[in-house]
């Protein structure tokens, strides 16, 4: 078999936020979530593994969409409390020396300008190894936070691509070669080589140049998810490595062909964009235990239809406590959330709130259930099929259990197979995403 | 509340398993170490034992081929280069490192442990060993290894003398007067002039009084000798007995010698090793330690080589089906080849080979199950704790760390904190 490598990503879908607190292995999650400890052992376990990244997720809001109340996102720690993880992404930069960090940004709630400085900040700090991943936001209750009321979907689309175009004219202020930290002459920086932007957009303005010098990646690398068309028009602009979830592998194959596609006519070069599928694979020590473990969670799933409600509300903004569970959607329900992943959801019509709750799940793109070797074989497969481009891990709940069952016993058979790196080629993230 | 700790050797932990991650190339590098005792120190254990040995085997098929292959006791490293790492990124883990008393001159050791004490601000333990194996003797220099019972004798008398010269310094010797320009009191530090039977040393030692003023002794002593020496100079002991029954026995005899010695019983904790075997469910536990099992029995070189290990007499020269050998009169790890010959009653050299012969009490099952367990045990035998020995990767750490503590914790049975600083303190404290 002639699989070229493929790259392997880390999804914290509970961002700096609770990953586990009262589930098998937790450990001490319900206390020290908010300590650096668990974060920097990942960090070096998925570095261990070769792993190109680290991303994780954010939102700034506590949600009540489900019921109109707080309460059920307390009690359960979902997606509440939440710390920036701006903030972790240096510490993880500093404990690391070859893994891609990457904290999620919104661009509708900073100004372009705090972002610029803040990642060539963080990428001076990473030697070269911090990437963005950029968000629109989806929640009211997070643009309430800061002020205004949520843009609409598309619109939010128009203002984060001209959001991260300022962002990257702020990064291109200064040329490479401005600082010349001539001690003998005493001259730091050549004046002549940094320059003003005057920046009149349709929704931001900037003056610069940035008070900063050129980070060693000169911009991250950006990432992105986003399935609509907007979002997609975003990627094939601006992305270089895509989260995404479509279901099934004739769906992944269409999503990263019609990314590339779009890409290529947007003048880029389609290998410059990584498409990498969700996956949460459940491993086990036989095939029979690991599929013991998955039926487990899909019982005990389907038994909180409360928690699935709350979750899906969360994400589209639609308090969905208001529907009959026994029928389907309205078919003209449109979320001004997360878009296309409700549209995903919601289905065609033909199953109940109940049955689409239970059997769809919210991220994965693709079921990997067994031994080490078993979810290699299976990875291995979908890889030869969709022909793409990786897969981001996206385990829920985060324990140190599972950690190690990721990198210490599927990553190892995936390394003997050839199928993943077993050592970083460069110091700079995005040449290691490019490697192949 | 019982205490917890952990026991190993810096040798290659897992390395062909399906949770081995890169284990054959990281085994000797820090990393692996320092995630386990940070883990260890979350989980509120009071200290992590390096087990030591300083040779090669080959007591099995003659030749050290079959060791170097699996690499099974070999290649070894010695803790007391790695405990220093270990204490820069821990602040409460007891860090216990071995020492042969057959080997190691008195001196060396106590400075060594008490510059460990020093580094992790008291928190260093030495575990005695007097080494059974020929093999190390003839390292050091010697023809073979000292007798068994001559080997305690020595032993007692080198932890005599170490302790005298951590003792010759006393505790208030660093005076640091600046007016007067004294760093040191001299009158504060004195020779030990120890003159004993194998031992000699003038002393003082050349470094200030460790700051737990003895670091924390612990021994495995199963035989009669190993026990009196653990009762006279042990601040914890460990001990691989195969039921709740000799668990009582153990402790209650260690501590019957204890006050025979002169010493509060209560100020030396008696640790069992146990390996417990965890799994989300009791089916899945109890498949796992049947998988274990089962490996005996596919491949019985495992078990002919660990008891050739222990008692340096070569089991493959013996007819596997003729009945187990009669092993009296071996100069080995005593108690241990007491256990198996025990244990081989009435087998034949291939069903002992095929069946798990240094057994502890068995703990299979959720971690909630297993930490019930755990509680009962404990009160039945009265005590002190438990001592980890399973297989190191991190996965199963994960698993005793994160699994198996909260729950002991949520019956109160294991501390979520230290009380002190130093290693002895906390040890003591329950």
């Amino acid at each position: 078999m002639t699989t070229s490598k493929f790259h392997l990503g880390w999804f914290l879908g509970a961002g700096f936020g609770v990953q586990s607190w009262n589930q098998p292995w937790s450990g001490t999650g319900a206390h020290d979530w908010m300590l650096p400890d668990q974060y920097v052992d990942l960090a070096h376990s998925l570095e261990r593994a070769c792993f190109d990244f680290l991303i994780m997720e954010d939102s700034v809001q506590v949600s009540d969409t489900y019921k109109g109340s707080m309460e059920y996102y307390l009690r359960t720690a979902s997606a509440a409390p939440k710390h920036d993880p701006a903030v972790l992404a240096a510490i993880l930069a500093h404990e690391t020396k070859h893994l891609g960090i990457i904290p999620t940004l919104t661009t509708t709630f900073y100004h372009p300008y705090t972002v610029a400085r803040m990642m060539t900040t963080l990428d001076h700090i990473a030697k070269g190894r911090i990437g963005w991943n950029v968000v629109t936001g989806s929640n009211t209750r997070a643009a309430q936070n800061y002020g205004f009321d949520m843009p609409e979907h598309d619109v939010r689309y128009e203002m984060a691509d001209e959001f991260v175009e300022l962002a990257h004219k702020l990064w291109d202020t200064w040329e490479n070669d401005a600082v010349l930290a001539d001690v003998e002459n005493g001259v730091y920086a050549d004046h002549e080589k940094v320059h003003r932007l005057d920046f009149q957009g349709k929704h931001y303005a900037s003056r610069g140049p940035l008070n900063t010098v050129p980070s060693p990646q000169g911009s991250p690398v950006i990432l992105q998810a986003g399935g609509s068309s907007a979002g997609k028009a975003f990627a094939a602009r601006w992305a270089e490595a895509i989260i995404s979830n479509p279901h099934g592998t004739s769906k992944m194959r269409a999503y990263r062909d019609e990314v590339r596609t779009l890409a290529a006519e947007q003048g880029r070069d389609p290998d410059h964009v990584k498409v990498l599928y969700l996956i949460s694979p459940v491993l086990g020590e036989t095939t029979a235990e690991a599929k013991g473990k998955l039926q487990r969670r899909k019982d005990a799933m389907s038994k909180n239809i409360d928690g699935l409600l709350a979750g899906r509300s969360h994400l589209s903004g639609i308090d969905l406590s208001q529907f009959d569970l026994d029928a389907p959607l309205p078919a003209d329900l449109v979320s001004n959330g997360h878009r296309s992943s409700f549209e995903e959801f919601k289905g065609d019509g033909t199953q109940t709130l109940r049955e689409r709750l239970i059997d769809h799940s919210a991220i994965d793109t693709i079921e990997f259930v067994g031994t080490p070797e078993d979810v290699a074989d299976q990875m291995e497969g979908v890889m030869q099929d969709v022909g793409g481009d990786g897969f981001l891990i996206a385990g829920a709940p985060l324990n140190r259990r599972y950690v190690a069952e990721v990198t210490d016993g599927l990553v190892p058979v995936l390394k003997r197979r050839g199928l993943t790196r077993d050592r970083y080629e460069h110091q700079l993230f995005r040449d290691n995403l490019r490697a192949f | 509340m019982f205490h917890l700790a952990w026991f190993l050797s810096w040798q290659v932990q897992s390395w062909n398993g399906m949770w081995s991650g890169e284990g054959g190339t990281e085994w000797n590098h820090p990393e692996l170490y320092v995630d386990m005792t940070r883990s260890l120190e979350r989980a509120g254990f009071d200290y992590v034992m390096f087990e030591d040995g300083a040779f090669v085997p080959d007591s099995y098929g003659g030749n050290h081929d079959w060791w170097l292959a699996r690499a099974r006791s070999v290649p070894k490293q010695d803790p007391w280069q790695l405990l220093p790492v270990l204490a820069q990124h821990t602040e409460r883990l007891g860090l216990v490192g071995t020492m042969s008393t057959s080997f190691y001159p008195p001196f060396m050791a106590a400075r060594t442990a008490a510059t460990v004490d020093h580094l992790s601000h008291g928190r260093a333990g030495v575990n005695l060993v007097t080494s059974h194996n020929t093999r190390t003797a003839q390292n050091f220099g010697h023809d073979d290894i000292f007798e068994h019972d001559l080997r305690y004798d020595m032993a007692d008398e080198w932890i005599d003398l170490v302790k005298q010269l951590w003792g010759s310094w006393d505790a208030d010797a660093l005076v640091q007067d600046r007016e007067r320009n004294v760093y040191v009191d001299g009158s504060r530090v004195r020779p030990v002039d120890f003159q004993g039977k194998w031992h000699r040393s003038r002393g003082p030692l050349n470094t200030l009084a460790p700051p737990q003023g003895s670091p924390v002794v612990c021994q495995a002593g199963g035989s009669g000798p190993g026990r009196a020496l653990a009762a006279r100079h042990c601040d914890t002991l460990l001990a691989q007995v195969e039921s709740v029954e000799a668990m009582k026995e153990y402790r209650a005899d260690v501590r019957a010698r204890m006050v025979e010695a002169g010493r509060d019983p209560d100020s030396c904790k008696v640790l069992f090793i146990v390996s417990p075997v965890l799994g989300e469910t009791q089916a899945d536990a109890e498949a796992k330690n049947e998988r274990v099992l089962a490996g005996f029995k596919a491949d019985i070189s495992v078990n002919l080589a660990n008891m050739s290990y222990a008692s340096g007499v070569d089991f493959a020269q013996y007819d596997l089906d003729a009945p187990f050998p009669d092993l009296s009169g071996t100069n080995a790890t005593r108690s241990s080849m007491v256990m198996m010959s025990v244990n081989a009653q009435g087998m034949t050299l291939r069903q002992a080979a095929e069946s798990n012969v240094r057994r502890s009490v068995e703990l299979v099952g959720t971690p909630d199950a297993v930490a019930s367990q755990m509680g009962e045990i404990v009160d039945e035998v009265g005590g002190d704790g438990f001592l980890i020995s399973g297989n190191v990767n991190r996965r199963y750490v994960a698993e005793i760390t994160e699994g198996l503590v909260p729950e002991l914790r949520k019956r109160g049975l294991t501390r979520d904190g230290y009380t002190h600083e130093q290693f002895r303190d906390n040890l003591l404290e329950f």
